[in-house]
């Protein structure tokens, strides 16, 4: 998704600094889980400044996935596991976006369009965002519409064209604390409307009393209404050449999910070129109230045991290494591990079914600012 | 787990109402350093973002009108 909330004060300040008016940029993200998928995405992204009040923003990114996808619960073997069944994925998803951005003195009116398109789903997003700077731009308000109008699809069944849209709204609040610190606080509304159900998650069941075992495709409520909570904060210490960057994000919907996600980074310059960002990265959510990993008696008419949707916790600690040449070029590569298990939830209480996921990622991104 | 979300919003609240101080445009050197950007480059941001997504139920927060995918 496109970032929109680009700090505009700050936008200023290193375009005054620097006279930079746009970058260009590719990186590649290599993604492997252990077992399952294997994920390769190239972007291509950039920005640039014209005649100072316009600001134009694209990207495009195409997924390779392959692998495979667990698409059966069962419990044939006495307590349910995940299964997988069903040929080798391979799907490739091409996306793109462009944000065009006008100033007007302290106001900034942006509009952007993004699609996507895979095998089995295809998404047209239109957002429309205003930004107001106030206090010698200190503070920066911002407000933003957003619709997409998606198509659910799937490789098993070419008669699936079920749609799905939803209607987002934005609220932000960008403030400098001091010379060495800024905070963002945003809060994004989304309701949807469509089809929810994943066409490739089934749930077999089999009882105890020797009764004909149940065979239950995914069934999910057909709307879902979230509300996103994300603050941001950073602050340098000059002294140790470092930047603290902590992100918190509280997510709740009406399926009962409630997810907190909390990052935390620290950017260590070396010498004028060089930086290396360790950072932890800590998920953790509660199970919709329609999850189960078995089809209970009598079978509720929605039921997922998509375990996505059930009670786990994530740990992702990375390390990112940036090297800056003269002429704008900027370097960075990230390596990140993910290890998401049941006994990671905050409190406990944990999916039982829950399955650990391992993966492992590589990021590297080329730049270059003129 | 309420109490908490409480806690960091009541935090939040009060250093946006009152923990800022005058900060002069010939003070924001600091400010203007990539790594007090608050979005990351787009094809880092965009990549992680939805490698996080496609295996979490929550997503988004930063920005509207991104769209959906798959993610199976």
């Amino acid at each position: 998704m496109q970032a929109a909330l680009a700090l505009p004060i700050l936008a200023v300040c290193a375009k005054a600094g620097a006279a930079e008016v746009g970058e260009i940029g590719i990186s590649t993200l290599g993604y492997k889980e252990r077992g399952l998928m294997r994920v390769i995405e190239p972007v291509l992204w950039g920005r640039a400044q014209i005649a100072d009040v316009w600001e134009v923003q694209a990207s495009a990114a195409v997924d390779i996935i392959t692998g495979a996808s667990p698409e059966l619960v069962t419990n044939a073997s006495g307590r349910p596991v995940q299964s997988i069944t069903g040929a080798s994925v391979v799907d490739h998803r091409t996306t793109g976006d462009l944000k065009v951005t006008r100033r007007f003195g302290d106001f900034a009116l942006s509009a952007s369009h993004a699609q996507s398109s895979e095998e089995d789903y295809h998404s047209k997003a239109y957002g429309l965002e205003g930004r107001v700077d106030l206090d010698q731009k200190l503070t920066t308000l911002t407000a933003g519409f957003g619709h997409s109008d998606d198509h659910v699809g799937s490789s098993i069944d070419p008669t699936l064209d079920a749609p799905r849209r939803t209607n987002e709204y934005l609220f932000g609040v960008t403030q400098v604390l001091s010379p060495l610190a800024v905070v963002q606080s945003s809060l994004a509304v989304s309701r949807g409307k469509g089809w929810y159900n994943d066409p490739y998650k089934l749930t077999l069941t089999f009882y105890p009393d020797q009764g004909l075992p149940v065979l239950a495709s995914d069934r999910r409520p057909d709307h879902r209404d979230s509300v996103s909570w994300l603050t941001r904060l950073r602050r340098h210490f000059p002294q140790a050449n470092g930047t603290l960057q902590a992100d918190y994000r509280y997510f709740r919907d009406d399926w009962g999910i409630r997810a907190h996600t909390l990052e935390v980074a620290w950017q260590q310059d070396l010498g004028e070129r060089f930086a290396v960002r360790p950072a932890l990265r800590y998920y953790t959510q509660g199970a919709a109230g329609f999850y189960s990993p078995v089809v209970p008696r009598p079978q509720p008419e929605i039921l997922s045991s998509d375990q996505r949707l059930g009670a786990f916790g994530g740990l992702s600690p990375s390390l990112r290494v940036t090297a800056r040449f003269e002429g704008g070029l900027v370097v960075e590569a990230t390596a990140g591990y993910v290890v998401d298990a049941r006994s990671l939830r905050l409190g406990g209480g944990g999916s039982e079914a829950f399955e650990t996921l391992r993966a492992a990622y590589g990021l590297v991104s080329v730049s270059h600012t003129f | 787990m309420r109490i908490g979300a409480a806690w960091i919003l009541a935090a939040v609240a009060a250093l946006l109402a009152g923990g800022c101080a005058p900060v002069a445009p010939y003070q924001r050197g600091y400010l203007a350093r990539p790594d007090m950007a608050l979005e990351e480059n787009a094809g880092t941001a965009k990549a992680l973002e939805k490698t996080f997504a496609a295996k979490e139920a929550a997503s988004g927060g930063a920005s509207v009108g991104g769209g959906g995918c798959g993610c199976n």
